[in-house]
């Protein structure tokens, strides 16, 4: 795959490669970017997405493995030359210069009069939020605001590629909320291609177009934020992706012509007609015998009649309730957007659809089967 | 940026034993120096082929100072005794009033701590001399002159300010909220300070105390006035080896390498316990 | 007895008042959290409770008796931080032991206590683990179970989950509700995060600049939010706030938006021709097919959580949030029409910023000033 605005292939990073304690912190990446595409680096610290955005932008040697910028090779190549523009986690901002000067300062190599960088300027001001603080200097503004400028001054740019490393980080989640909506228009009416790295699911999921999940330096899962929840490739994936987590139990298939059934811990066992999984799937349960079962909790039923779980706690947040109830020798949750009145102690029925089940291997964790259908 | 030529590789290795040969080359020539008579150090053209002998450190020793003209004797080994007894009571007595001192400085600031902390500090920035010649009145009134006591009462000035100002430091660092949990778990101020604060701020202590040790043991001008004959350390003592019939070269060296010894031994065990538990975490960011 | 009584507590540091007159009262077995943004001085607080600060006036009640004049260690209480602050040259079994070594145990009393409560926080395979040899997660239940270890009856839990993962966090917000009740014990409970505040108080007390701006059940705090401060702090995504100015005719209260009448409560009247802010939530808007709605349009939707949340704009260019659960059928683009439930708007005095009960009585607002 030539094609792509980026190619990462292969790429490898290995701090401290000739001491004793060698660090790899991305392993044997391979990645494409589309143009005019939103990618997001997902994960938690030390899982080699900022590694991988500081190798793209330049400011970081790869080990091994080549970048490709519009196809051509960027290796060696300063990060100035580049042409891709970067919002830095620590903002650094120039502080002689005041916050419109700092973000007119990135039009500068693009030769625009006055008048043109100054409406550029007030426009991405009032979409970022931050026109009213202009003419301050950085040092006077909150480390919110600060971050807001140097988003600014990324986004303003005119350049192949823009990176922007936990862009969010620092605002208060009133302002996250509606600048997400914001930031991706801007980025979508402009055609711009951008490469965000974030610990936050949320964050991912309301601007990517395409999710790159990683975790201890290896790409886990690349697709988009709703294959990622629906299809998840591994167990990994599956419990890392969703808010709250994804519910997991050990399971043991018992397949018989008419019905299938999966065997939980304490006796807890649910029932399947036959037809409610592909023949397929059917045969892949006569040797799986022992795997792992994920079931999100939005699709956790409380019923009457289901299988008996008792409640724990019943935790109401405004907008949904979380219950979370003892269920084949373990907790399973489930969220409802009412309030439901489920008080701790009451026993409930848990009903599952086979559509809503997603089958890991017990050793490799990968997924082999996803709402009753197979990989 | 992480990546180095092997030529900048040698070139580092070049520079760093230059740096270390010129900081170790005058103890090395002092150790080979202690292992020859005054004759073959003195030699022209200087070699270095000789004879070891141990013929220095006997005679110092022996506190017999033998030279072609005449002999004499010295006390060195006295000398030697007289800075153990005044560096090691000193940094102890420093270390018993200025740990719990440091450590209300770091914890309890009240109106004019501050001003205390630093009129203490200020001690160091006195030139020695100002204080020495009304001390000196004072001790002979007060029957201190050339006393252990009263040379570890002066040693104060050197011992005390350091080790307030550097364990101050290392309590400072320690999170309150590290105390607070073991004072809400039940325990009274003293035990926190005693299980909490000085384990913690162990490793500032010892080195503390170590730079006491050093700054007290190289002191010469308190004992030079203060102290007679019999009470000299051997910064002092180290004066009997200009004679009238000439620089014991050997026999300096010797004496000096004899009063390094301990210090250096002290700083070398102490290296490896103040590196130890500096990295403790448990307070996270 | 535990119940744990503030009155008119102060406390300055140099010129700048922290906390300004707070008066609280927690009853026995309760959990009121203490909900605020950072600076409010809500560590403050739970500081004068323990003892590890003095207050400058006010006093501080546990079990109906003032602990004014108690040390810390004699106050009896549980306390987690939100650092852990871990004694990092100890085992986590001597941290956990620290409470019951303090209260003169025997060394077979000691370790059953330890290992009953180190089992329960599923640490007891890590207790001879120094704290640097631990994972963010086992150091934040190592300090719980220091916490809880003595049996305390009064618990002050210090943002415990701030700097453990989200998985964990929430895993914990689950299990804590239990392990607090089995205790028995009164606990207040710091937090910045909205969701647990609503999990875990049976109060929420909101502290900001010095003051307890509201303190009510999760139900009033989110409803009924005493100022738009508070309306802003709960909820994700947040309150839409739409500057309006009701007016009252014959047909009753309204105010405009998109040129149509948004139904008010009758007993806003008062408030006809004056510059308020409504407050919307945005799962208490939705589409409608019916005409008579709102006509906005849509400008951009995204996944929020299991949830789709649209930014529309109105004929005059202001932007709404609308939420709603992932999977249900909702308008792509162009101009719709949202439904809006008049029982779930709040009126807020644009001035004052408190907001306007329609019953007149205006609690809330009184209370806070």
């Amino acid at each position: 795959m030539s094609d792509g605005l980026l190619t990462l292939q292969g790429i490898n990073k290995i701090y401290n490669e000739t001491s004793r304690h060698p660090v790899q912190a991305v392993s044997d990446l391979n990645l494409t970017v589309a143009a005019g595409e939103i990618v997001a680096l997902l994960g938690s610290s030390g899982c080699g997405k900022t590694s991988t955005l500081r190798m793209i932008a330049g400011f970081e040697a790869v080990t091994s493995g080549e970048v490709l910028i519009k196809g051509r090779p960027v290796h060696g190549l300063h990060p100035a030359k580049r042409n891709v523009a970067m919002a830095f986690e620590g903002y650094s901002l120039y502080p002689p210069l005041s916050v419109a000067e700092n973000i007119a300062f990135a039009l500068k190599s693009e030769r625009l009069d006055k008048a043109e960088i100054k409406a550029k300027v007030t426009e991405i001001a009032h979409l970022l939020e931050i026109s009213d603080i202009l003419e301050r200097s950085p040092g006077s503004i909150s480390g919110g605001q600060q971050q807001r400028v140097s988003l600014a001054r990324a986004l303003i740019r005119k350049a192949d590629l823009h990176l922007l490393d936990e862009p969010m980080g620092q605002l208060e989640p009133q302002l996250r909320a509606l600048l997400r909506g914001r930031i991706k228009h801007f980025i979508k009416q402009r055609g711009l291609t951008a490469i965000l790295v974030t610990h936050d699911q949320t964050e991912a999921n309301a601007l990517a177009d395409r999710i790159a999940v990683m975790e201890g330096g290896f790409l886990q899962q690349y697709d988009t934020p709703e294959h990622l929840k629906d299809r998840p490739a591994n167990l990994f994936t599956g419990t890392f992706i969703g808010e709250p987590p994804m519910n997991v139990f050990p399971v043991q298939a018992e397949v018989a012509d008419d019905l299938i059934k999966l065997h939980l811990e304490e006796g807890v066992s649910l029932s399947f007609p036959a037809g409610a999984f592909s023949p397929r799937l059917k045969d892949r349960l006569l040797l799986e015998k022992q795997f792992m079962m994920g079931v999100r909790p939005h699709a956790v039923k409380i019923t009457e009649t289901g299988q008996p779980a008792e409640v724990f706690a019943n935790q109401w947040l405004g907008d949904q309730t979380h219950i979370a109830a003892y269920f084949a020798g373990q907790t399973i949750v489930s969220v409802r957007h009412d309030r439901a009145r489920h008080a701790p102690g009451q026993n409930i029925g848990i009903e599952l659809d086979a559509g809503d089940l997603h089958l890991f291997h017990s050793d490799t964790g990968a997924a082999f089967s996803h709402g009753g259908g197979v990989e | 940026m992480d990546h180095m030529s092997p030529l900048e590789r040698i070139l580092r290795a070049v520079a760093l034993a230059l740096v270390v040969l010129f900081f170790m080359f005058p103890i090395f020539w002092i150790v080979l120096m202690s292992l020859q008579t005054n004759e073959t150090i003195l030699r022209s053209p200087p070699s270095m082929a000789f004879v070891p002998t141990f013929k220095n450190y006997a005679a110092i020793i022996a506190g017999r100072l033998d030279s072609n003209v005449a002999s004499m004797s010295i006390q060195f080994m006295g000398n030697l005794m007289n800075s153990v007894i005044l560096s090691v009571g000193s940094v102890a007595l420093a270390l018993v009033l200025g740990v719990p001192a440091a450590y209300a400085f770091a914890r309890h600031k009240f109106k004019g701590s501050e001003d205390i902390a630093f009129t203490l500090l200020s001690f160091r920035f006195a030139p020695p001399l100002l204080v020495l010649l009304p001390l000196t009145l004072y001790f002979q009134s007060l029957g201190l002159a050339n006393t252990y006591v009263g040379l570890i009462w002066v040693y104060q000035l050197i011992c005390l300010p350091l080790i307030l100002w550097i364990v101050r430091g290392y309590f400072e660092d320690i999170s309150p909220d590290i105390e607070h949990a073991y004072r809400i778990a039940g325990h009274g101020w003293f035990a926190t300070f005693r299980k909490i604060a000085l384990p913690l701020a162990g490793p500032g202590i010892a080195a503390a105390g170590l730079l006491a040790f050093i700054f007290a043991w190289n002191n010469f001008v308190f004992a030079l006035v203060l102290a007679s004959a019999d009470k000299q350390p051997v910064t002092v003592g180290a004066l009997a080896f200009v004679t009238a019939s000439g620089i014991q070269y050997g026999q300096i060296a010797a004496a000096i390498v004899m009063s390094i010894a301990p210090t250096l031994l002290l700083a070398l065990w102490a290296q490896k316990y103040l590196v130890e538990g500096l990295s403790l975490g448990a307070v996270k960011g | 007895m535990s119940r744990i009584e503030i009155r008119n507590l102060v406390k300055s540091f140099k010129e700048d008042a922290v906390l300004s007159g707070i008066d609280l009262d927690v009853p026995q077995g309760s959990t009121l959290v203490l909900f605020g943004p950072s600076g409010a001085g809500k560590t403050v607080l739970l500081r004068c409770i323990a003892g590890a600060i003095e207050p400058d006036s006010g006093d501080v009640l546990l079990g109906g008796a003032s602990v004014s004049d108690v040390l810390p260690e004699h106050r009896g209480i549980g306390m987690a931080f939100q650092n852990f602050a871990l004694f990092p040259h100890m085992s986590a079994y001597d941290n956990i032991a620290s409470p019951l070594t303090a209260r003169k145990k025997t060394g077979d009393q000691i370790r059953k206590g330890v290992e009953a409560v180190a089992r329960l926080l599923k640490i007891d395979h890590v207790l001879d683990h120094t704290p640097k040899a631990l994972s963010n997660g086992q150091k934040q239940r190592t300090a719980l179970a220091r916490a809880l270890v003595s049996e305390p009856k009064v618990l002050l839990l210090d943002d415990p989950l701030r700097n453990v993962d989200a998985k964990l966090r929430f895993e914990m917000r689950l299990e804590l509700p239990r392990l607090l009740s089995d205790q028995g014990a009164t606990v207040i409970y710091v937090t910045q995060d909205y969701r647990e505040a609503m999990a875990l108080g049976d109060r929420i007390a909101v502290l900001d600049g010095g003051h307890i701006i509201q303190n009510g059940t999760p139900e009033e705090i989110y409803r009924k939010p005493a100022t738009i401060n508070i309306a802003k702090l709960f909820g994700d995504p947040t309150i839409n706030l739409l500057d309006v100015i009701p007016v009252s005719d014959a047909s009753g209260v309204h105010a405009m938006l998109s040129d149509r009448r948004i139904q008010l409560d009758p007993g806003l009247a008062g408030y006809a021709g004056k510059e308020c802010v409504l407050g919307l939530r945005p799962e208490a808007l939705s589409f409608t097919d019916a005409s008579d709605g709102v006509p906005v349009t849509i400008e951009a939707e995204t996944p929020f959580n299991e949830k789709s949340v649209t930014l529309v704009t109105t004929l005059r260019k202001r932007e709404i949030l609308l939420s709603r659960p992932s999977g249900t059928p909702a308008p792509e683009s162009g101009t719709v029409h949202i439904t809006i439930d008049p029982s779930d708007a709040v009126l807020f005095d644009r001035e004052t910023g408190l907001r306007i009960d329609p019953n007149g009585s205006n609690q809330a607002a009184e209370r806070a000033a």
